[in-house]
């Protein structure tokens, strides 16, 4: 039972990192209809530019704000100058696929070649611990669960009860109907760059915090698991992401107890090819 | 320069261009996007390795595997190509019709991510992240040959170029063949392939094994000259450097995959042996920038020469001899017989219902497209379907013809329940649908366009494709005949050999209407194919239809020109908000208010 409660406990953690970055990745690709595998690549950029203020002697959260902003600029950068572009030419669903994996190359590898090929760690205290039964949890660990449910919250918020979530749930379901019933498609869809780039950086900094230490290739695994998440849920669902990645989250960690944590992700994969396989659309999707 | 340079230099290249020739036949060629596509080599690298390999314990122990027969040359590069494309066959139910190109590249992306992380993990069945080492090259120690003797080296290199000599041949020779054009005609638009007869699921499934064995065979030459093997060596971005050497030097050209994986692969490796390393560079630098090169040429020749330095070849054909229209001359036997379409027999009597519809809704979320209708349709007829934007009639030709399922409800054709059927089957059987978008081969020609929807040549299977031009070049000489007559009957001849994506929009119309016709239908549905046709164009076609019904061919026609249902179409079915209002010839349509009211109000 304390196994289980401890494993029960990372899982929570790794479930709040994962919610925000599905959340982001699954709101790009239903209102942009860019299956952005380069959102990784960004995350761990955003968790670099942290390390940078960080080592500056600044505190890592106000390193974390520094990379959410930047995310989410370089986001809009991203779909304006790359993915945009493209779209207008009227590239295929598969060719962006495999534009966004070169921009994963590009963006990947020039954070390795400036950081260097070793890992690195934030200089940060995490806090007094709370035990309760086999659960242990830090104060950080508290951070990043509450980060993430302020997100989902605020997703819930902007989704259900504002003019740009709705605007962005029409652009998600229909451009061409949405642009012709006056909403303005084009910035909807910079603003959409801008949120899920922020949440992108967001999620690229508590990443870093949870995994301890972090090297320029360290989201290529996470970017399964927010794969999983996704089309659990089904892709462009954002409620799905959430669910997704609590589905995720706890189950890679708590089988990680059990079985050796080397085939954790497996669950995940499984998970996802299952998906594809049988309900493409994700449970919380429409059927076909 | 020495000669081991030399021929470090061919092997490699021989290596790489291989499996470049496997992933063009699979992405340039058939629009199959394999993100996984290093497993493949991954597999056959291992395959070869612990085939050749003596028993684990007998090699010192230092490393457990699986296996280890100890099999002489060849049979571990046999095994590499069986496993390679053996590999392939769990995979084939991401490809099939219902999953769309990217999330089916993301899985094979993910697949790729996992296996290698499981490999580098699992030491007991191939030696986890130190991997295999000291595999046996081909004939060690055997006849004349010492290992390392230059003789040696260099067999093992013409080996080497001489099958990926032979890989070239036979991709070529598929891709050449009426079954390679079915794979491209998938490529440019595989809903409507779906729609023409072709079996998606089984085409790309044969890609995905064919390029599977030519990657596990690339693997098993490249450890047998190595010597080593492990998961290091198959990362998933070696996929994407492999997708580059393809994108640039040409998709969908066999030479063009040739040229990338020496300009990529083997490019890079050689650049950088002569960037001199020094100690003041921070290390990694230069193996990331690398990576950052492959992503920047990925995205710039995408951007600036998308069809790569040797783009896809256009194939001409030379419709030679062509028969005057009319009565056939005799200089093509079996062409004559083939150019009677349709194949609907005229001694059955007219009238008799061909296309029954009962019941049938289809809901998208919620919504009620089509919402019980029924009707049926009696053989040579033009039966018309009418009604306002959004009255169901497109979702209605879909589901009749297969492309979309029916949520409830059942469709006989021929007096055989077909709601169940694919598209495809539906399609072999008769039933042949068009579509309301333009949906031309866009970069097959005009004339492959019509040939693509032939049923029944020889050529059109794996097997008929590797049998040989001799095997299949009777009914393609048919095929072309009947093509080209059609052709010639509605007046684009002259365009026989353009690309039907640079037709305009009229044109392209017409091709869809001909490349439908050359599936030899009985029941043709036409999804508005009048729209965007000069009116005279357009009274040829239905002249040309009408012609068609008297010989027995049934037509069920969407269109919104009254003028033309007036016309062409009796009886005309008119529909709205996804029911059938009445039905009836147009005069007596417009004679009944609530048709004329749904109009008015739509």
């Amino acid at each position: 039972m304390t196994i289980f409660l401890a494993s029960f406990g990372f899982g929570l953690v790794t479930a709040s990192v994962l919610a925000i970055a599905a959340i982001g990745f699954t709101l790009q690709f239903g209102v942009t209809d860019v299956l952005n595998l380069a959102y990784g690549a960004v995350m761990i950029a955003g968790a670099f530019i942290a390390y940078v203020v960080n080592q500056a002697g600044v505190s890592v959260w106000i390193g974390l704000v520094v990379a959410v902003v930047a995310c989410a600029i370089g986001s809009v950068l991203l779909n304006a100058g790359i993915y945009t572009p493209f779209q207008r030419r009227g590239a295929s669903p598969i060719t962006m696929v495999i534009v966004s994996l070169g921009m994963t190359l590009i963006i990947e590898f020039s954070v390795q070649a400036i950081a260097g090929g070793t890992s690195v760690s934030y200089t940060m205290s995490q806090g007094p611990t709370v035990r309760a039964g086999g659960l242990v949890l830090s104060a950080v660990q508290f951070v990043v669960i509450g980060l993430s449910m302020l997100v989902m919250t605020g997703t819930h918020v902007l989704l259900r009860y504002t003019k740009l979530g709705k605007s962005m749930r029409a652009t998600a379901a229909n451009k061409t109907l949405a642009r012709n019933c006056g909403i303005r498609t084009g910035q909807v869809i910079t603003i959409t760059w801008a949120l899920t780039g922020a949440l992108c950086g967001l999620a690229g900094v508590v990443f870093a915090i949870d995994a301890g230490s972090f090297d320029a290739t360290a989201t290529d695994l996470f970017l399964v698991l927010i794969l999983a998440a996704v089309f659990l849920g089904g892709p462009g669902q954002a409620y799905g992401a959430m669910l997704g990645a609590v589905v995720i989250g706890l189950a890679t960690e708590i089988s990680a107890a059990y079985i050796t944590p080397d085939y954790k992700y497996v669950i995940a994969f499984l998970a996802l090819l299952v998906m594809l396989g049988v309900r493409p659309t994700g449970l919380l999707g429409a059927s076909q | 320069m020495n000669s081991y340079y030399v021929i470090n230099l061919l092997i490699y290249a021989a290596v790489d261009a291989m499996a470049c020739l496997g992933l063009n036949q699979q992405f340039g060629v058939a629009g199959v996007t394999n993100f996984g596509f290093i497993i493949f080599q991954a597999a056959g690298g291992y395959a070869a390795a612990i085939l050749a390999l003596p028993n684990q314990s007998a090699n010192g122990g230092f490393q457990s595997y699986i296996g280890g027969w100890n099999l002489p040359f060849p049979l571990p590069w046999i095994g590499a190509a069986v496993v390679g494309g053996l590999i392939a066959l769990p995979f084939t139910f991401l490809v099939g019709r219902r999953l769309r190109g990217d999330f089916a590249a993301v899985g094979l992306l993910v697949t790729a991510v996992l296996l290698n992380l499981l490999a580098t993990n699992y030491k007991p069945l191939l030696d986890g992240d130190a991997g295999l080492s000291l595999i046996p090259a081909p004939l060690k120690g055997q006849g004349q040959f010492t290992l390392q003797s230059s003789g040696y080296q260099w067999a093992f290199t013409a080996g080497a170029v001489v099958l990926c000599a032979v890989t070239y041949l036979f991709v070529r020779r598929i891709t050449a063949s009426p079954y390679g054009r079915s794979l491209r005609a998938m490529r440019d638009n595989d809903l409507v392939a779906d729609s023409l007869g072709k079996n998606l699921l089984a085409q790309r499934s044969a890609m995905l094994v064919t390029g599977g064995a030519i990657a596990g065979l690339s693997g098993g030459i490249l450890v047998s000259y190595i010597s080593t093997w492990s998961p290091a060596a198959w990362g998933y971005a070696e996929t994407v450097v492999l997708f580059a050497a393809v994108i640039i030097g040409g998709a969908g050209n066999h030479l063009g995959a040739i040229l990338g994986a020496v300009l990529v692969p083997v490019g890079f490796e050689e650049v950088t042996r002569y960037i001199p390393t020094s100690n003041s560079l921070p290390p990694n630098l230069i193996p990331s920038l690398e990576w950052v090169a492959i992503g920047l040429l990925i995205v710039a020749f995408l951007w600036v020469r998308p069809q790569g330095i040797l783009p896809e070849r256009k194939r001409v054909i030379k419709a030679a001899g062509l028969p005057p229209p009319g009565p056939a001359s005799d200089a093509n036997g079996s062409a004559t017989t083939a150019s009677q379409e349709p194949v609907a027999s005229r001694s059955q009597p007219d009238g008799e219902t061909i296309l029954q519809v009962v019941g049938v809704s289809r809901e998208f979320g919620g919504v009620r497209a089509v919402a019980d209708v029924s009707f049926s349709v009696r053989r040579g007829t033009m039966t018309g379907l009418i009604g306002p934007n959004g009255a169901g009639k497109s979702t209605l030709l879909a589901m009749v013809a297969g492309t979309l399922p029916v949520t409830s409800g059942q469709i006989f054709y021929q007096g055989r329940d077909v709601t169940r059927l694919p598209a495809y089957r539906r399609a072999r059987l008769g039933v042949v649908r068009t579509f309301q978008l333009a949906s031309e081969f866009k970069r097959l020609t005009v004339m492959e366009n019509l040939l693509s929807a032939v049923p029944g040549n020889r050529g059109d299977s794996f097997r008929g494709a590797l049998a040989g031009r001799r095997y299949w070049r009777g009914d393609e000489a048919a095929a072309v005949a009947r093509a080209q007559a059609m052709l010639v009957r509605f007046g684009l001849d002259g365009h026989a050999n353009s690309y039907a994506g640079d037709l305009s929009g009229g044109q392209r119309r017409l091709v869809e209407i001909m490349r439908a016709l050359m599936a030899e239908p009985r029941v043709l549905l036409l999804d508005e194919p009048m729209a965007g046709v000069h009116p005279i164009l357009a009274r040829r076609i239905g002249d040309e239809l009408t012609a068609l019904c008297a010989d027995g061919l049934t037509v069920l026609m969407v269109e919104h020109e009254l003028a033309i249902m007036d016309e062409y179409c009796d009886p005309v079915v008119a529909m709205a908000e996804g029911a059938v209002l009445a039905q009836g010839t147009m005069a007596e349509l417009r004679s009944r208010s609530e048709v004329v009211e749904a109009y008015l109000v739509g």
